[in-house]
C-alpha cells in the first residue's frame, strides 16, 4: 500500500534546530508518522531551551519517545554528545534533520568578522558537524536519512544577508558533496528549501512580513506544517532513490523574476 | 489532521496521461491506491485497458479514454468525457511523452517533422491538457497540476534537442503556472525521474545496470508512486512551480565520474590543521 511507504514506525530521528518554528514542525510531524524523536536547540540561549522542552512533550504526548537537549550546535563537543546520546537512549539513529535557524542580519560594513564567523560557525560548520556525527551510526546501520533545512538565500541574494546567504548556500553544496560520498553506503542527504515561512527568525518585524505577504505569488506565507511535510517523505523508505536533492516549498517565490 | 492523513486522496479524481505502461502505470495505480478515482488516457487502448483493470481491481473508478495529447480536439474530448464522468478533475498529471523520432542526431541532420513532434509530444501536449482542464480546476476553487520532466530538461545531452528543448520549456511553463494560479489555489509542480527502464532488460543493459549513477542503480517505476501522491496531497499545499528529482544523486555531480575523488597532496601545515 502506497501510504504505507511514509510511516516512520520503528525509526528514530534527530532534529536540531527544534526551538524555530520550521525545525518545530518538523519533530511534530516526524512523531505523527511514527517516528522517536530527540530535539536539540541551535544555541544555548535559555529562550531556546524553553521550546525545545515543550517541542519534546508534544513528541511524548504522540506517544513517541525523545527528549530535549540544549546545546550550541557549534560546538563540536556538545554535538558529538548529543548524537551518542540519541544513540543511547532511542537505540539507533535513522533520520537527522539540520534546521539551524541563527537568524542574523546586518549591512555588510557593520558586520564584525567576529559575528561573520558566529554566523558562519553556527549555521555552516553546525551542520557540518552534525553530519560528520551522525555519520559513524549511519553507516555501521549502512542507511540513514539527512535533510538540511535551507531557505531561499541558497538561490538568492538579499540585502543585509550576506552572512546568512553564504551559509545557506554552503549548506546546500555541503548536501550534494555528501550525497555523492554516501551514495553507495545507504545514506541519503537532501534539502529542504523553505520559502517564507510563518514564525522564521528573520522574520520578527510585522512591516516586513506584510511586504513579503504582498510579492508572493499566494500572497501569503508559509504554516511551518506546509514545509514539515516533505521531511517526512525524504526520511521515509519512499525516498531511498532521492539523494541530493534541494526539494523547494516556497510558494512559487522562486518562480518570480 | 495527523500528517499521514492528509496524504490521502478519497473522492479526488486524477487524470493520467500516458497512464498505458511504465511511469504512468505506476503513478496511476499509487493515485488510485491513496484513493483517487482515475482517467486513464494514452494512445493505446490495449495498455488503459490493462491499467484500468488494476485500479477496477484496487477498488477505484477508471475511465478509459484514448487520447493523442499532441491533437487539441483529442485532448478537449478527454476532458469533456473526464467531466462527463466524475464531474471534477482534481489532479492532472502529464506525464505522456518521449517521442524518440530524430534522437541521436547532430542538429543540421534535424528535420522540420522531427523537431515539431518532438516539441508537440513534450511540451504542447501538456499545454492542451493544462488548457482543457484549468478552467474545470477554477470553478473548483483548485487543483493540482503534475508535468514530468527530467534530468535532461536541467542538463543538455548531446545529439538530443527536442527532448532537452521540450523538457526545459515544462520548467518554465510550469513556474508561470504557478504564477498565475497560485492566488486560486492550483499548485502547479514537476517530477523529474532519472533513469527507469520499466522493467525493461534491454534498457538495464543500455543503462549498464546504472553503474554511472551516483547511487549505483536505476529507479524502479514504483518509486514514482509515494512522491506522486505527494505532489497531488495537501501535504504539498504550498510547493508550486518546483521541481522533485528522483534520480539516485546524478544531478547533484554530472561533472566528473561517478565515484571522482581527488587526492590532493597537502600542505605539511593543513595536515597539521594550522591551515
Amino acid at each position: 500500500m502506497v501510504l504505507d511507504q511514509f510511516s516512520l514506525r520503528g525509526k528514530t530521528a534527530l532534529v536540531i534546530g527544534a526551538a524555530g518554528a520550521v525545525g518545530r514542525a518538523a519533530v511534530v510531524a516526524l512523531a505523527e508518522a511514527g517516528a522517536d524523536v530527540a530535539v536539540a536547540t541551535t544555541t544555548r540561549a535559555a529562550r531556546e531551551e524553553v521550546a525545545a522542552n515543550s517541542c519534546a512533550n508534544e513528541v511524548w504526548a504522540l506517544d513517541r519517545k525523545g527528549f530535549a537537549a540544549s546545546i550550541d550546535a557549534a560546538s563540536e563537543a556538545d554535538v558529538q554528545s548529543l548524537v551518542e546520546r540519541v544513540a543511547a537512549e532511542l537505540g539507533r539513529l535513522d533520520v537527522l534533520v539540520n534546521a539551524h535557524d541563527l537568524p542574523f542580519a546586518k549591512p555588510v560594513q557593520e558586520v564584525s568578522p567576529d559575528e561573520w564567523r558566529r554566523v558562519l560557525d553556527v549555521n555552516l560548520t553546525g551542520v557540518f558537524l552534525a553530519c560528520r556525527a551522525a555519520a559513524a551510526p549511519m553507516l555501521s546501520q549502512g542507511s540513514g536519512r539527512i535533510i538540511n533545512i535551507v531557505s531561499l538565500l541558497v538561490e538568492r541574494g538579499m540585502v543585509n544577508g550576506s552572512a546568512l546567504c553564504a551559509a545557506q548556500a554552503g549548506v546546500m553544496n555541503l548536501t550534494r558533496a555528501l550525497a555523492l560520498e554516501w551514495a553507495r553506503s545507504g545514506i541519503t542527504v537532501n534539502a529542504v528549501g523553505a520559502g517564507w515561512t510563518e514564525g522564521m527568525g528573520i522574520l520578527a518585524d510585522e512591516d516586513s512580513r506584510r511586504k513579503l505577504d504582498r510579492y508572493l505569488p499566494g500572497k501569503r506565507l508559509a504554516r511551518p506544517e506546509e514545509i514539515a511535510g516533505i521531511v517526512v517523505y525524504m526520511a521515509s523508505d519512499a525516498a531511498e532513490y532521492l539523494t541530493g536533492q534541494v526539494v523547494w516549498i516556497e510558494g512559487g517565490a522562486l518562480s518570480h523574476v | 489532521m495527523s500528517v499521514l492523513d492528509k496524504l490521502r486522496l478519497d473522492g479526488k479524481v486524477a487524470v493520467v496521461t500516458g497512464a498505458g505502461r511504465g511511469l504512468g502505470r505506476a503513478m496511476a495505480l499509487a493515485l488510485a491506491e491513496a484513493g483517487c478515482d482515475i482517467v486513464a488516457a494514452a494512445r493505446t487502448r490495449s495498455q488503459i485497458d490493462e491499467t484500468a483493470g488494476l485500479v477496477r481491481d484496487g477498488g477505484r473508478r477508471c475511465l478509459v479514454v484514448p487520447t493523442d495529447i499532441t491533437d487539441p480536439a483529442s485532448v478537449a474530448a478527454m476532458v469533456e468525457s473526464a467531466i462527463a464522468e466524475f464531474g471534477r478533475i482534481d489532479i492532472l498529471l502529464n506525464n505522456a511523452g518521449g517521442a524518440t523520432e530524430g534522437m541521436g542526431k547532430p542538429v543540421e541532420e534535424i528535420t522540420d517533422r522531427e523537431w515539431h513532434t518532438g516539441i508537440d509530444t513534450n511540451l504542447s501536449g501538456t499545454f492542451y491538457c493544462c488548457r482543457a482542464a484549468i478552467p474545470h480546476m477554477l470553478r473548483q476553487g483548485g487543483g493540482k497540476i503534475i508535468n514530468v520532466t527530467s534530468g535532461f530538461g536541467l542538463r543538455g545531452g548531446r545529439d538530443n534537442f527536442m527532448y532537452t528543448s521540450s523538457k526545459a520549456g515544462l520548467i518554465n511553463f510550469t513556474r508561470s503556472l504557478a504564477m498565475t494560479y497560485a492566488e486560486r489555489n492550483i499548485q502547479a509542480n514537476l517530477i523529474a525521474p532519472g533513469l527507469f527502464p520499466h522493467d525493461n532488460p534491454a534498457m538495464v543493459e543500455w543503462w549498464r545496470g546504472g553503474k554511472f549513477v551516483p547511487m549505483g542503480r536505476l529507479g524502479r517505476d514504483e518509486e514514482l508512486g509515494p512522491l506522486c501522491v505527494f505532489l497531488a496531497s495537501d501535504l504539498s499545499s504550498y510547493m508550486n512551480g518546483d521541481i522533485l528529482a528522483l534520480e539516485g544523486g546524478g544531478l547533484a555531480g554530472g561533472h566528473a565520474p561517478t565515484g571522482f575523488a581527488p587526492v590532493v597532496p597537502l600542505e605539511a601545515d593543513a595536515r597539521r590543521g594550522e591551515a
